[in-house]
């Protein structure tokens, strides 16, 4: 019953990072050129590609930690 | 004393980040290589090459080995330059043009996402790995090496800060240990660039390239045959690990300052944590898998459970993969879409192997570990004879041969990541069903 209350607001963030993840795959890919012309001037350019991935990595990290969770995928208990 | 000890090393280290940083240097991309657009090309084979950054244009030679129809006018590219044999110096004639971003296209990105995902499994899951299979993948679906690399690298460093974060949460993973072997791994990173830039000056790119598979497979072959051995022992047997013999006498040295390492229960004098460190740095920088030194020294060596050791290695993963990621960066070299492609199915891949390990027994890590690195020994071992030809020490390789030895190489690394992921996979699922039955 426990379990049953817990998926529905693990399914809605599970929604909102996953919609927040499409949106930043959606503005990457539909900006190609000037994203890798900027990203790759060189020099203090480079906290484009770090930020960008480290953007990603919380949000798309978060999506699929929830997501995993959703389908009942998680670390062993006792452990 | 200890916390003055810790500054020093933890400063040691930023000091040496900070300066390659700045020089540019470190594990930056090859000095013989311009990237930029080609302007003009000229019929007489010589071409106006407008450099990225600076803007300035250069006049450069096209040798014989570069078509002059295959040249893009306005696209960025990488132009790599030929080297003087005799005196090492870098001249301003093409060795050859290479593309910088290539097209998508949906079979690519399959190939990726794929790749990825069992990457991730694997680095989750030993704490390293990924990046042997990765790199060559990139470079066979059209990506220039220096930009594989680059991209490989920016999506290292937050993989692996997924990955340690889960771990750390499953109790696992030793922040203060992975933080003190990654300082201590950077000071080797240089060692490391030293070796090679000394090899490069004396017997150029195919005595560089003979080293680097002379160590991987020696390495890959000796550390891989140990590892497999004991995990072979402890799965037959059915008894827990025990730490060595070596990590226990060392252990028990009372040298100044004695450093307590809290997740994993161990107490160490930090000069014996330092020579593993700058063994996974010199490592990392030699065959770009610092994780296959790092895990089994941090067992046998330090005396840490493979548990413990496959979480703290993403720890230093993630340190040393910034630290790269800022260097490729600054050197404008990294493909944010592959990175950001590979990442896509990689921070799915790195949850499920952290959260995989907490249904197995610790000598399944090992098995997994040994497997990978004696099969990824094979893959390099094929290409010793050619660097040999390259060199002169024996005679050419005929084009079937040559051929054949690639894609020994390459299948190696493509069954080295599959096997990892069924092992992985099924240990899992064996692992949950268990637990599951446990549980009703």
């Amino acid at each position: 019953m426990k379990k049953q209350k817990a998926k529905g607001p693990l399914a809605i963030k599970t929604l909102i990072f996953g919609a927040l993840s499409g949106l930043l795959y959606y503005l990457v890919f539909s900006n190609e050129d000037w994203i890798t012309t900027t990203y790759t001037m060189g020099g203090w350019h480079t906290i484009y590609p770090v930020g960008t991935a480290l953007v990603f990595s919380f949000v798309h990290g978060a999506f699929a930690s929830n997501l995993l969770s959703l389908l009942g995928i998680e670390a062993k208990s006792s452990h | 004393m200890k916390k003055l000890f810790m500054c020093f090393v933890l400063a040691l280290g930023f000091i040496f980040v900070v300066s390659t940083a700045w020089a540019g240097g470190g594990g930056g991309p090859p000095k013989n290589m311009l990237k930029g657009v080609f302007v003009k090309v000229n019929k007489d084979r010589t071409a106006d090459f407008k450099v990225d950054g600076t803007g300035e244009i250069k006049h450069l030679i096209l040798s014989e080995h570069v078509d002059l129809e295959e040249i893009p006018l306005e696209r960025k590219v990488l132009v790599s330059l030929i080297t003087d044999e005799k005196t090492h110096e870098i001249t301003n004639e093409v060795k050859s043009v290479s593309i910088m971003f290539m097209d998508l296209t949906p079979a690519k990105i399959i190939a990726l996402l794929v790749v990825g995902l069992i990457g991730g499994l694997l680095s989750g899951f030993i704490g390293s790995g990924g990046a042997f299979v990765l790199t060559p993948s990139m470079m066979s679906l059209g990506a220039p090496g220096a930009v594989a690399v680059a991209s490989n690298m920016c999506h290292k460093f937050p993989k692996a800060m997924v990955g340690a974060y889960k771990r750390w949460k499953y109790g696992q993973a030793d922040i203060k240990l992975g933080l003190f072997m990654a300082a201590t791994a950077i000071i080797g990173v240089q060692i490391g660039i030293q070796i090679q830039k000394y090899i490069l000056n004396h017997w150029g790119n195919a005595g560089s390239n003979l080293y680097v598979s002379l160590m991987f497979v020696i390495v890959l072959v000796v550390v891989g045959i140990y590892v497999f051995l004991d995990a072979y022992k402890l799965a037959k047997g059915g008894k827990e690990a025990e730490t060595t013999k070596i990590a226990k006498k060392l252990q028990s040295i009372n040298l100044p300052p004695m450093i307590h390492f809290k997740t994993a229960g161990i107490k160490i004098s930090a000069w014996f944590t330092i020579p593993v460190g700058v063994a996974t740095g010199m490592l990392a920088a030699t065959i770009a898998v610092g994780g296959f030194i790092g895990v089994p020294g941090l067992i046998y060596v330090i005396g840490a459970s493979a548990m413990v050791a496959s979480a703290t290695e993403l720890v230093i993963a993630f340190c040393m993969g910034m630290w790269g990621s800022i260097q490729w960066g600054l050197s404008g070299l990294i493909d944010i879409r592959l990175t950001l492609l590979i990442l896509a199915a990689s921070l799915i891949g790195v949850q499920l192997g952290a959260l995989g390990t907490t249904y197995v027994k610790d000598y399944m890590i090992k098995i997994v570990m040994g497997s990978v690195m004696l099969i990824v020994a094979v893959s390099r071992g094929a290409k010793i004879p050619g660097y040999l030809a390259d060199l002169g020490l024996r005679a050419p390789l005929d084009p079937s041969t040559a051929s054949l030895l690639n894609s020994i190489s390459f299948w190696a690394l493509v069954a080295a990541l599959g096997t990892a992921g069924i092992i992985i996979s099924a240990a899992m699922i064996r692992g949950m069903l268990q637990a599951r039955q446990g549980t009703n």
